[in-house]
């Protein structure tokens, strides 16, 4: 015959599945909080391709070219905010590439061609410097080389592009190869909020 | 033609010449003195650039110029301040609507023509502050484009005006009605006679014989044209701080010319080689 529970087995049954809802939540935010502070960061007062300050210097493309991955989990991001929409984009064109007829420089800065424009606005269709223009970043293409961060940065530009770590990408290595070879130690781990963390 | 430096007027410092964070404007009165602004303050110096006199402003100012009665205006953000010789406040326009951030301020005869870099368009008001039209706004970008943040221009004697649009890379003349008469200019990182970046010239103003001087940014350059627009000399090098954007440029009675390094907030002073008068 089986026996009844008594007041106090259901009383310690409600303590025990407490106990285990409290520890489990301390395990899940455990396991975010050292997920947050396991996060690769590029600090922008040091990526010279970022900071103010550094100009008239050699881009730095160690980002995409010593990723474990195939394609980097750096990307260039441009703050559409920020954006000045300039008809001759220092990021977009490669402003030292010889002046064509319509007075655009010849060739594009970005050697993955991963950035597009659009004219936007009020759109002048015979004097392509009448214009503003959206830039975008392709994701795809970028690699997160650093030359259009570098291209836009004060003064030339507004620096409205930075690069920035893509964490559904990243593999969040222990020792982010990347790290390693930074010359500015600029990348670095940091307690961010990622989404879905 | 050859451009030397010959003197340095203010700095960085805290020092009663001197300026602490910003040194954005200059301009000439009459008399031939040369008013600074920045940080809250004018700042008056002789023709030594011996300081003579200092007061201070509601707001950060961002240019200033002096009327041929004296009158001392200062645009600022969303306001232009007036003052007498003394330094007193006379009064201010108020126009939050069209006064969004003023860098530049013309005069031609009853007129007074305010820059609204927020706007990206040069207003015309008459004596009194009334506002008659607006001029750079009537085109399919609804204003000047200037991704600088910073809209200068200059009248000539007959009126017309001559206003930087940077991002076209072009200076273009105005009439005070707004219609556009013509402009001159190209981009181009090579040849010294255009204009290299995403948008320059930055800053402008008119010279003795039809002359034009313009400042550059990245790298910062001072360039001279003739009348005819061809390019008489230009300084760049290491004369300005490589990170100086946005450089006023004024131009006294004997033709020198004062170039106001941002960084280092002093005003340069340039004169052609063999005489001030090219």
């Amino acid at each position: 015959m089986k026996k009844q529970p008594t007041r106090r087995d259901v009383l310690g049954h409600v303590v025990r599945g407490t106990g285990l809802l409290v520890l489990g939540g301390a395990a899940v935010h455990l396991v975010r909080r050292a997920n947050a502070e396991g996060a690769w960061w590029i600090d922008p007062t040091k990526c010279v391709n970022i900071r103010l300050g550094a100009t008239g210097v050699e881009v730095c493309d160690l980002c995409a070219t010593d990723c474990v991955l195939p394609l980097s989990a750096i990307r260039a991001v441009n703050e559409f905010s920020e954006c000045g929409r300039c008809c001759i984009c220092p990021a977009y064109y490669d402003v030292r590439s010889e002046v064509g007829p319509d007075g655009l420089p010849s060739r594009k800065l970005c050697p993955r061609d991963a950035i597009t424009r659009e004219a936007i606005g009020e759109v002048d269709p015979e004097d392509p410097l009448n214009n503003f223009y959206e830039y975008t970043i392709d994701e795809d293409k970028c690699n997160g080389c650093g030359a259009c961060v570098m291209g836009c940065k004060e003064p030339a530009g507004l620096g409205s592009i930075r690069l920035e770590v893509r964490y559904d990408v990243c593999l969040d290595c222990n020792r982010c190869t990347i790290a390693q070879v930074c010359p500015d130690d600029a990348i670095v781990q940091k307690a961010i909020d990622l989404p879905g963390a | 033609m050859d451009y030397r430096q010959t003197r340095v007027i203010s700095g960085k410092g805290t020092g009663a010449h001197q300026f602490r964070e910003s040194l954005n404007g200059i301009g000439f009165d009459p008399a031939g003195r040369l008013y600074a602004v920045g940080d809250r303050e004018v700042k008056v110096f002789d023709g030594e650039g011996t300081l003579k006199k200092r007061w201070e402003t509601q707001q950060p100012p961002y240019c200033v110029a002096v009327r041929d009665d004296g009158s001392v205006f200062v645009g600022e953000a969303g306001q232009v301040e007036m003052f007498d010789q003394s330094g007193n406040r006379v009064g201010a326009w108020e126009d939050a609507d069209r006064f969004g951030t003023v860098t530049s301020i013309g005069f031609h005869e009853d007129h007074v023509l305010i820059a609204d870099a927020a706007d990206r368009c040069i207003r015309r008001y008459d004596k009194t502050g009334k506002w008659i039209n607006d001029i750079g706004k009537d085109n399919n970008t609804k204003g000047f484009l200037i991704p600088n943040g910073y809209l200068d221009f200059s009248v000539d004697e007959t009126g017309v005006i001559h206003a930087s649009n940077s991002a076209k890379h072009r200076v273009e003349r105005y009439t005070l009605d707004g219609e556009l008469l013509g402009f001159f200019g190209h981009f181009g990182m090579v040849r010294p006679e255009n204009f290299p970046g995403c948008c320059n010239p930055t800053n402008l103003t008119l010279a003795g014989e039809g002359k034009l001087v313009v400042t550059e940014k990245a790298g910062p350059r001072m360039k001279v044209y003739d009348r005819d627009r061809k390019l008489l000399g230009f300084v760049g090098g290491d004369a300005f701080h490589a990170e100086c954007k946005n450089m006023d440029v004024a131009v006294d009675g004997q033709d020198r010319i004062y170039v106001v390094d941002t960084v280092r907030l002093s005003v340069l002073v340039f004169e052609s080689e063999g005489g001030s008068k090219p």
